[in-house]
């Protein structure tokens, strides 16, 4: 399980810092696929790599924390900031972006495989017994495994990544971290990848979080998801409930522009673009480019709260428009 | 591209170079509007006064030959290669007549390859251990001051630290000889003593200069892997900065300073030159010096054309070696 409490990031840069998550607090519970959503620049791949714990200059945790905990072979482990890094590949893995350089180009597969795997996961076997166990494992996800002979060139886009999520995946570990899993493949290879996330996840029982810009993969594959806005969550819930019933005004707009089949109305886009971080506006982040704003908008900073059980919203006027939904769908 | 074919393409470049090395060396000489024949007699004629005219023209006749200047150009050029590539004779040194050049150089070129093939592979090696440490642990403090050594020695020219080595240590201090002589008669102890002796301060000199270049190319190289998203990627799965360091980043960083090894072992004759003229050591370097003092043509015909090939032959071993480095040149 992933707890996020009061989380607070920035990026010290010369122009000042640049505030990119501001108060987060969500938690990712155990076997299920959580989405992380929004446009780019929001800051979906600064907070996976704050719940990955990958904190480098310039990013830097101004307060807050990540609690990763759970249960593996029966062992409890509890593990926060500045300590996830031990967990690292046991406990969480990451499938990250730009997955096309992240292999050693020179060395074979299997020697990139056997370098993930801890000494004392292997100690009691020769090198032969773990490339087995690792090529039964390839042929588990329905992949060759004379892949382990193969250079990263060799393969192509969709299979380096599926390499990669065997590589994530084969340590069995309770949180996997995907960011943009499968952009820049083409729509049949991405639903092959997705496919494989998705059942890995039932496999493993596990946590998966997705995050993607594509709203299209969050209703394929999600159960709960986040929108982000600017540095924090603009709406969070299930991902069905999301898409039916969107309450926060940027998360009605990000679905009313997605096409769906038979509906042939023009579609627009969100006027506007999102706000600087390094001087972001006063009140609600999105209000500028809000089509309802109210007066307190522009003054205070709406709280991310419980508007329904398992619903968080960061909006000023989330009762209003839900009671305005229920009119609008009673008559 | 199967590997033969790669194999066989180096062959044809290694060839096709060293042919092309061989002509221009033949053809520039022979562009000169001075004639080495004419030279020598004017020569001999200011030494011995005047000559008969019928004698003259035998000693021309004879020069022509042994200058391998007779018959038309084609002739000339088609025995050149027949006898120099191929037989490795380049006719009589003319400042040691009447020994062939061949021999000469055959005696005097395992001084220098063994003194500049050593000293270069040596200041490689330790330049890229020292250079990778510096690029791939930027923030430990020995990184730094070697780096620090390494940038305050590198611009300083050879000559001058060649100069300061061979004043304070033969000069004042009187530890080595000013001029060398490898005494290869009376016993392997004595060889073995007067080689040393004779190649300690032209080894220091090369390796202190030539390591300070492999740390800072090094350095810069590995730094620059070191920031790959594969190397960040082999840190986010927990390997051991040690795994990182072996496998990832030297493996892919040594790649590019095989290249430029097989580049400076191309220099290994000119740099040669003022290393053995400063010290005095004896090898082809000074055999080159002093055959363009004496205008010895075949001799620096002949040691011209022993540094191509072997520069040549240099270039074909690294690119022979480099499909085992790269799996994308050997499958590619």
């Amino acid at each position: 399980m992933l707890k996020v409490e009061n989380l607070s990031t920035s990026y010290k840069t010369i122009d000042g810092d640049v505030h990119v998550l501001k108060d987060l607090n969500f938690e990712i519970y155990e076997n299920e696929i959580f989405g992380i959503a929004g446009e780019s620049g929001c800051g979906k791949t600064t907070l996976l790599k704050v719940l990955y714990d990958i904190i480098d200059f310039p990013l830097k945790i101004d307060g807050g924390r990540v609690l990763l905990s759970g249960k593996k072979n029966g062992d409890s482990f509890s593990y926060e900031s500045g300590t996830i890094r031990e967990a690292w590949w046991k406990n969480i893995s990451y499938v990250p972006q730009a997955a096309q350089s992240v292999l050693n180009p020179i060395t074979r597969l299997k020697s990139q495989f056997l370098d993930s795997i801890p000494e004392e996961e292997k100690k009691n076997e020769s090198k032969e017994e773990t490339l087995e166990r690792v090529a039964k494992y390839l042929e588990e996800l329905s992949l060759s495994r004379d892949l382990l002979d193969a250079f990263p060139f060799q393969l192509s886009g969709g299979m380096r990544q599926r390499v990669i999520i065997a590589l994530a995946t084969f340590m069995s570990p309770n949180v996997v971290l995907a960011d943009e899993p499968t952009t820049a493949l083409d729509v049949v290879v991405q639903r092959g990848i997705l496919m494989m996330l998705m059942r890995l996840q039932r496999e493993l029982q596990n946590t998966l979080v997705v995050v993607s810009h594509d709203m299209g993969v969050h209703y394929q594959v999600t159960k709960r998801m986040g929108i982000m806005y600017s540095g924090s969550f603009a709406e969070l819930g299930t991902t069905d409930d999301i898409f039916d019933d969107p309450i926060h005004p940027y998360t009605k707009m990000l679905i009313g522009a997605l096409p769906r089949v038979g509906d042939k109305s023009q579609k627009v886009g969100i006027p506007g673009r999102p706000p600087s971080l390094t001087d972001p506006p006063p009140g609600c982040r999105f209000a500028p480019r809000c089509p309802h704003p109210g007066e307190i908008c522009g003054r205070d900073v709406p709280e991310f709260r419980e508007v329904r059980p398992g619903r968080f919203v960061a909006c000023h006027f989330s009762e209003k428009v839900m009671s305005d939904d229920t009119k609008a769908s009673g008559s | 591209m199967k590997f033969t074919q790669y194999f066989g393409l180096r062959i044809l470049t290694w060839a096709l170079t060293i042919w092309i090395g061989v002509t221009f060396i033949f053809f520039v000489p022979r562009m000169f509007p001075s004639d080495p024949v004419e030279n020598m007699i004017g020569r001999i004629q200011s030494r011995s006064g005047q000559m008969d005219p019928l004698e003259m023209e035998s000693l021309r006749k004879s020069l022509r030959v042994q200058f391998g200047l007779e018959g038309s150009l084609l002739e000339q050029y088609v025995s050149f290669l027949k006898k120099g590539l191929l037989q490795f004779d380049f006719g009589p040194s003319l400042m040691s007549f009447p020994t062939p050049v061949g021999d000469i150089i055959k005696t005097y070129l395992p001084y220098t390859l063994g003194l500049m093939l050593m000293t270069t592979v040596l200041a490689w090696i330790i330049g890229n251990f020292i250079g990778l440490q510096a690029g791939f642990r930027k923030d430990r403090l020995s990184s730094k001051f070697l780096e620090g050594v390494a940038i305050c020695i590198y611009p300083v020219p050879y000559f001058i630290v060649a100069l300061v080595l061979q004043i304070v240590f033969a000069f004042l201090l009187g530890w080595f000889p000013l001029q060398s002589t490898i005494i290869t008669m009376g016993g392997f102890g004595t060889f073995i003593r007067t080689l040393l002796r004779a190649s300690v301060l032209p080894a220091v000199s090369l390796l202190l200069v030539g390591t300070g270049w492999w740390i800072i190319s090094m350095k810069s190289l590995s730094g620059t892997v070191s920031e790959e998203d594969f190397v960040l990627y082999a840190r986010y799965r927990g390997l051991s900065e040690q795994k990182i360091g072996q496998s990832y980043v030297l493996r892919n960083s040594i790649i590019t300073q095989v290249t430029a090894l097989a580049m400076s072992l191309g220099g290994v004759f000119s740099g040669s030159i003022m290393t053995e003229i400063i010290f005095g050591y004896p090898g082809v370097g000074t055999l080159i010096q002093k055959a363009i003092l004496q205008s010895d043509y075949n001799m620096i015909l002949g040691c011209i054309t022993i540094s191509i090939v072997a520069i040549a032959t240099a270039t074909l071993i690294v690119d022979l070696i480099y499909p085992l480095i790269d799996p994308r040149i050997r499958y590619s």
